[in-house]
């Protein structure tokens, strides 16, 4: 490691000795412990809420001790690094048993603080970025809608001026963290008479002003993650606005870059300890079906796959430590990792049979439903494996756009739905 | 990447370009009738040193790794080289490597490195297992040192060959010998092949008389440390051919028309083409890492490779022919190269056993 990279790491190495502990590797044993396999989170409200403070403080403790905001300007409390250098601090971080920053830091911190720092007008920085990054506030993105899926520049929620606020009027879905969030980026139709792209603007919502509903949104594993926001005639100050009128797809596409600048980051958890060699093997053990010859046929698809995928992300990694521009590799790696836990779901049916269609109570079964029913969505937030097919064969292989796609008429005239007959 | 990766790049260009010239498809389709050019294999050798690119300095290579010879391989299998290659650099110098045999090195290793000698490795017999349970050929003590009794089949470049290392069941267990091409008892049968750019040969012992390289008994050891080596080696070139298979099929989606638009503005032809490049991407990510492992002397190298193995074996066969059905009938031709890559995707898919061995393999080196 070059030396301005190993000094880092022992500073960082520094102050998580002095504020945290080390991570036990505890050694798996069948059925001991929580047997839970959960993509989604399924803690109950209260426990979410402890959970959320430790975050909140631990974030504070970083934040005021340099490592809040790594990558950031030091005026906001950063340190003036790179993404590198963010990629070295998790990587030792994940060593210790630390709260999991997630909900503050995978949206707010990661994607919409980098955009208010791109696009926010000076008084809004000043207020909001050291707030966010200390962890006393936390921010959410309030992008699709109900007719604004794949096709996000079609969004209708409508921004109007009144004086020096705008009126927002319209519906968010799929917004995770909506319920804890007090900052909400929303983008907003300004200009029905221009083209798609040319008619949005992005502004930040105080999500406790008066007119924001937000909505738990019943997902199909049972829970609750993402919620739909109802904006009913919210007043913004124009000074909340971010970036230009009518430029608001610039900033958007800021925000999602921002999403594909982590580098190789699926959420670890408790899939990601299932799905090992070891506990796939016991779980195949503990059902009497590790000489089934179909099932080891399988579960070595599966987990040539699963390793194969582990080192893609790695070369990801490694070239962008060494500055290098990474290649598909990351959008390849999304693609896998959906087909890969889908797999490994189905595997695991087959392995456990009716076990997983029925709790009989038996450690380490009926938890798998929690993955099956999860997975589906896996192929669908945060990009469409057909979007990133497009994408990755437009971009990557330079295959030619599909004609016929209208980005120039005015959005008022773009049709919305068929005819049914 | 480390720093090498400047020097891993020029290395790719120089044998890419090499490969451009003296062996475009014209040159394979010759091969393919006539066997491997003998001037190429001298051009390779004296040009560009690559048989000696990843032996050990004490025997006359150039002292790389894996890490280097990864990176050939891949330019080799995208060219469908119809070389020795394969067969003398990777699976009998690494069977020489492997038998720990110091005397044997030195006396074969340096005519391997300067391209003189070409060499095979036999080991699968009837069935094409390379399961030691499958071994019959069997070795016997004579006055003289050893003679070998037997039959071994699909072994690469066994007609051409003039060093022939064989593993045989001895006495004391199964163990490596080295037999000269023209010795008295000894046959080779050239096969008739699906992938005619990767000559395969029976090979008939009747009492041939043979050295014996390392130690009796220690065959099984021998063949799980060469059969690493060789995952890796093979998924390079797999690799490489699916990556060549990836921009036959783009290029083509770009360029032919039909419905008065280029075929890959059809969602159908770009969502193939981006699958197979996420198969490619995985089978490059796991060859190369499988490589760097084993320079590492990493204990997760078996698993790398046989993990590698697995990705390439289904990443070149996807491709090759999701390769065909992108270019419709044309691809259906002779005259089109499509099916040379299908056919050497297919036979290298199978040439370690195939999926029903290599997914057992993992599973065993994982403890599975």
């Amino acid at each position: 490691m070059p030396d301005d990279l190993s000094e880092f790491a022992r500073q960082a190495r520094e102050f998580l000795d002095a504020h945290a502990t080390r991570a036990e590797q505890a050694e798996f044993r069948w059925g001991q412990g929580a047997d839970t396999v959960a993509y989604f989170s399924a803690d109950p409200p209260d426990v979410r809420d402890v959970k959320l403070r430790a975050a909140k403080d631990w974030q504070r403790t970083r934040y005021e001790n340099g490592f809040g905001w790594i990558s950031g300007p030091p005026a906001y409390g950063g340190q003036g690094l790179t993404p590198v250098h963010e990629l070295i601090y998790n990587s030792i971080e994940s060593e210790y048993d630390v709260p999991d920053t997630g909900t503050l830091s995978v949206i707010g911190l990661g994607m919409i603080g980098p955009t208010i720092l791109a696009h926010g007008q000076q008084a809004i920085k000043d207020s909001y970025l050291p707030a966010l990054y200390r962890g006393d506030i936390i921010a959410c993105q309030l992008f699709s809608e109900p007719g604004a899926g794949s096709d996000l520049a079609g969004l209708q929620t409508r921004a109007v001026p009144d004086g020096g606020e705008w009126v927002l009027d319209g519906q968010k879905v799929w917004t995770s963290i909506a319920r804890e969030s007090q900052l909400g980026m929303a983008l907003c139709r300004t200009d029905v008479n221009a083209p798609k792209h040319k008619g949005i603007t992005a502004f930040l919502v105080d999500m406790t002003a008066p007119g924001v509903d937000v909505r738990p949104l019943r997902q199909m594993t049972g829970g609750s993650d993402f919620n739909e926001v109802f904006l009913t005639g919210v007043r913004v100050p124009d000074d909340h606005r971010l970036g230009e009128v009518n430029a608001g797809w610039r900033v958007a596409l800021t925000t999602l870059m921002n999403e594909r600048a982590t580098v190789g980051g699926e959420r670890g958890g408790t899939v990601a300890e299932a799905l090992t060699p070891e506990r796939l093997a016991a779980l195949m053990r503990a059902t009497g079906t590790l000489d089934d010859g179909a099932l080891r046929r399988d579960l070595s698809v599966l987990l040539a796959d699963l390793l194969a995928a582990g080192h893609l992300n790695r070369r990801a990694a490694r070239a962008m430590r060494a500055g290098v521009t990474p290649g598909p590799e990351r959008s390849v790696a999304k693609l896998m990792h959906a087909q890969n836990l889908t797999r490994a779901a189905h595997f695991v049916s087959e392995v456990l049979g009716p076990r997983i269609i029925a709790d009989t109570g038996e450690w380490g079964t009926y938890a798998w439903a929690e993955l099956l029913l999860a997975t589906p969505a896996l192929r669908i937030l945060g990009g469409t494996e057909e979007v990133m097919k497009n994408i990755l064969a437009e971009r990557v292989l330079k295959l030619p756009k599909e004609p016929g796609i209208d980005s120039t008429s005015p959005f008022r005239e773009l049709p919305r739905a068929g005819k049914a007959t | 990447m480390n720093d090498g990766t400047e020097e891993l790049d020029d290395l790719r260009e120089a044998v890419r370009a090499f490969l451009a010239a003296k062996s475009p498809e014209t040159a394979v389709r010759a091969a393919m009738e006539t066997g491997p050019d003998p001037a190429v294999w001298d051009q390779l050798a004296r040009q560009l040193q690559l048989p000696a690119l990843a032996l050990p300095a004490d025997y006359g290579g150039d002292g790389f790794g894996l890490t280097e010879l990864e990176v050939v391989l891949e330019e080799m299998g995208a060219a469908l080289l119809c070389s020795p290659f394969f067969g003398t650099v990777v699976l009998a110098a690494q069977a020489l490597l492997a038998a720990d045999d110091k005397a044997a090195c030195e006396r074969y290793l340096p005519g391997i490195a300067a391209g003189e000698t070409i060499a095979a490795l036999a080991v699968a017999e009837g069935s094409g297992s390379w399961d030691l349970a499958g071994i019959a050929t069997r070795a016997e003590r004579t006055a003289d040192g050893w003679a070998l009794t037997g039959k071994k089949s699909f072994v690469v470049d066994g007609s051409s060959a003039g060093l022939v290392l064989v593993v045989a069941q001895a006495a004391a267990g199964p163990a490596l010998f080295a037999v000269r091409s023209g010795a008295p008892g000894l046959r080779a049968e050239p096969m008739t092949a699906l992938d005619p750019t990767r000559p395969l040969a029976a090979l008939v012992f009747d009492r041939v008389p043979a050295e014996l390289i390392g130690a009796e008994g220690e065959g099984g050891q021998l063949l799980d440390r060469v059969l690493d080596v060789a995952c890796v080696a093979l998924a390079a070139e797999q690799a490489g051919g699916a990556r060549r298979c990836l921009e036959m099929s783009a290029e083509y989606a770009r360029t032919r028309f039909q419905f008065g638009r280029a075929i890959g503005t059809f969602q159908a032809v770009k969502h193939k083409c981006a699958d197979m490049l996420a198969r490619v991407e995985l089978a490059e990510a796991a060859a190369r890492e499988a490589a760097r492992l084993a320079d590492a002397g990493a204990a997760g190298f078996p698993v790398a490779a046989a993990t590698a193995h697995i990705c390439s074996s289904q990443a070149f066969m996807f491709a090759a022919a999701e390769n065909i059905q992108v270019h419709g009938g044309i691809g259906f031709t002779w005259e089109h190269p499509a099916h040379l890559y299908f056919r050497r995707a297919k036979a290298s898919q199978l040439l370690l056993g195939g999926p029903a061995v290599y997914h057992e393999r993992l599973l065993a080196r994982l403890g599975i």
